[in-house]
């Protein structure tokens, strides 16, 4: 049966996300995008609330929640900060692939004592010359008994420069193209794992981003996420899980710029009256509405499809692709309805157009959403 | 020992209220129900007891319609509380301090509880008035608007500050006894995500409405009966000054002031 009601459960679960975010991001978010500054104690806190390790099952220390309430709470979260939700969500996307691929002997020695402290995880698939096309990874691993040995480099690598743990996507022969990638999880302590300085980002300023030089870092075949070769696979896998909270993230922007636009709207006057009794702010704010609920549920649609066992390539990167898109669009005239002081800093809605747009970036482009999402499309016409 | 906290179901700030078909009650219909704010400040006194005095358990009760009052026990459990009762409203009895305090009482007196706590008042009705029943019917001291209570072992009693106009009064209180707390100092905590997990699932000991009816039929009667129940009229009047310096701003809410509301010659 289709039912749109929240369970009293998920309507908990979702109240104390939007409290977190209501009492302990927001009033940092802008201080935060000004200075660029990275708020540790926020995030520690986050984690202390078990807000950070969402996706992992409680048996190896995390919250273990069903993606469509990961999606709950992550809504509420970006209403407050995007840039925090991406280092917050950033743990998921990087101990999915000891989910996916790990045994059970790799998920209790690697995520119990993870999950146990305050700690940070990289996902490390980018590379400088390119990040579409994850089947061309030039990070090398070299077999050498019961070693592997890495050399390379990745860049755009959220939370790189504060994590103890990163997930690295590397090829043994770079002739096998995809076939020839490997999964491996590397401690921050290993010798040559090089995590460089923080790039200045145009959005979510909150998070960290740099790149991570590999230089002869031996890491234990112990340490392999799958058989041999099956890293590219893991790698989609994972983004297939991971694709449905960014439509959340986008999601929850979109609703704050809305919230934002209507206040105003009502409170700014011109030619004798709010311009919310003008047609033409409330046609924009209908328009919002429109884009905002539709993204909200076809991110339902994909967590629920997910949920439900299904792959779900299709309907994650539906609403991926469509929520930051919406997203944008809805921070775009939220801005148009704040006239001049939409375009100033003191004003929070330019932060939501320049973190939306990275939701149409990462975690796969929204041009290769489109791709993934034709290619599922046509295979049913076979 | 065993610490009771009170705490109260009561509509939750942004919902829209309505009067009933009656006109004499709340319309539940739609209702969101939560903590009242001063019963999360006790819950939080209680918490911050059971942590600093070795061997304490805390107990949530609450009285109410069953599924509105688990909700805020659950509510409750997830932000620590030990264990939960839920003392079931029979149908139709009155929405009155004084029967709370008696449906509350039943419970009370099957437990050997040392300190209740409870909020100074609920945020609906803002009686303020179930603590200091209470404590009258259980025959122990009551001590109004604390705004933080503390454990001294040394005396094993409670040193608690209660907020009085223009200052702060100490006071030592030896139990057993009734404490309603004012707003904490201290912000109340935030439930952990897997601690709201487990709520979900957590046994919560009931009292039924047919135990309940008998323990109240004498304050029942003296009950107050609520005659109507209204929302205020919608505001009106106000007046937007076009102003384009603070100067001209002042001078046209003079003259307003001045020549409409007439508020001075
Ligand atoms: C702030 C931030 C945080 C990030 N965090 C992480 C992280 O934690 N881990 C991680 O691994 N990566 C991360 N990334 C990287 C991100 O996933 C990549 O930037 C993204 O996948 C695009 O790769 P690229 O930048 O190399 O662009 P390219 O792959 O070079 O693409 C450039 C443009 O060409 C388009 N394009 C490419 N191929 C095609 C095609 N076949 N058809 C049509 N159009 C195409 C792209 O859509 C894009 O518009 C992050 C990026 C940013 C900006």
């Amino acid at each position: 049966m289709v039912d749109f009601a929240l369970t009293s459960e998920q309507t908990s679960l979702r109240d104390m996300a939007r409290k977190f975010a209501r009492t302990e991001m927001a009033p940092h978010a802008a201080e935060c995008d000004r200075a660029g500054r990275f708020p540790d104690e926020i995030y520690r806190k986050a984690w202390e609330l078990g807000l950070m390790n969402l996706n992992v099952p409680t048996e190896y220390g995390g919250t273990g929640l069903a993606l469509f309430d990961q999606c709950l709470i992550v809504e509420e979260l970006a209403h407050a900060c995007a840039g925090m939700t991406t280092s917050i969500i950033a743990n998921c996307l990087a101990l999915e692939p000891i989910l996916l691929g790990g045994t059970e002997e790799q998920k209790h020695r690697i995520l119990d004592p993870f999950c146990a402290e305050y700690h940070l995880a990289s996902f490390c698939l980018t590379e400088p010359s390119g990040g579409s096309d994850a089947g061309s990874l030039k990070t090398h691993a070299r077999r050498d008994g019961d070693h592997y040995v890495l050399d390379g480099e990745k860049c755009f690598i959220t939370n790189a420069p504060f994590a103890s743990l990163y997930t690295v996507f590397a090829t043994t022969d770079p002739t096998l193209r995809h076939k020839g990638i490997n999964a491996f999880v590397v401690s921050r302590d290993t010798e040559g794992v090089l995590p460089g300085k923080e790039e200045e980002k145009m959005g979510h300023r909150a998070s960290a981003t740099s790149t991570v030089r590999f230089e002869g870092a031996r890491v234990p075949v112990a340490n392999r996420l799958g058989a041999d070769g099956e890293g590219f696979s893991i790698a989609m896998r994972t983004l297939d899980q991971t694709r449905t909270p960014i439509g959340a993230l986008a999601t929850g922007i979109a609703q704050a710029a809305i919230d934002h636009a209507a206040a105003y709207a009502k409170r700014r006057h011109t030619f004798g009256k709010p311009i919310a009794e003008h047609q033409a702010i409330q046609i924009k704010l209908a328009d919002m509405t429109q884009a905002l609920r539709a993204a909200r549920l076809l991110t339902w649609e994909a967590a629920w499809t997910i949920d439900h066992g299904e792959r779900g390539s299709l309907e994650s990167a539906v609403a991926k692709c469509f929520a930051s898109d919406a997203a944008m669009r809805v921070a775009d005239e939220a801005i148009q309805v704040f006239g001049g002081y939409g375009y100033m800093k003191e004003y929070p809605v330019e932060k939501l157009l320049r973190d939306a747009k990275l939701a149409q970036i990462y975690e796969g482009s929204n041009e290769i959403q489109r791709i993934v999402i034709a290619r599922e499309l046509l295979q049913r016409y076979a | 020992m065993e610490i009771a906290v009170l705490v109260k179901p009561v509509p939750d700030a942004e919902t829209r209220l309505r009067p009933d078909a009656g006109g004499s009650g709340l319309d539940p219909e739609g209702v969101k129900w939560v903590l009242a704010g001063y019963d999360e400040s006790a819950v939080e006194q209680a918490l911050l007891l059971k942590e600093s005095i070795p061997g304490t358990s805390v107990r949530a009760i609450s009285y109410g319609p069953l599924a509105r009052a688990e909700e805020v026990l659950r509510f409750a459990i997830a932000l620590g509380c030990d264990a939960a009762t839920s003392v079931e409203q029979p149908a139709g009895a009155p929405d009155d301090p004084l029967v709370t305090a008696a449906a509350l009482h039943l419970a009370l007196s099957k437990r050997a509880v040392a300190l209740v706590l409870c909020g100074k008042q609920a945020g609906d009705d803002e009686t303020g008035l179930v603590g200091p029943a209470l404590a009258e019917m259980l025959g122990i001291a009551e001590y109004g608007v604390a705004v933080n209570v503390r454990w001294d072992a040394a005396s094993s009693a409670l040193t608690l500050q209660q907020s009085v106009e223009g200052g702060l009064v100490r006071v030592r209180a030896s139990l057993p006894a009734v404490v309603a707390l004012q707003q904490a100092w201290n912000d109340p905590r935030t439930a952990k995500l897997p601690n709201i997990l487990k709520s979900r699932k957590a046994a919560i000991e009931r009292m039924p409405a047919s135990e309940v009816s008998s323990a109240i039929a004498t304050v029942q009667a003296l009950a107050a009966r609520r005659l109507a129940f209204r929302l205020p009229p919608p505001r009106t009047g106000a007046k937007m000054i076009e102003y384009k310096s603070p100067e001209e701003a002042a001078e046209r809410l003079v003259r307003i002031l001045r020549e409409e509301a007439k508020v001075f010659p």
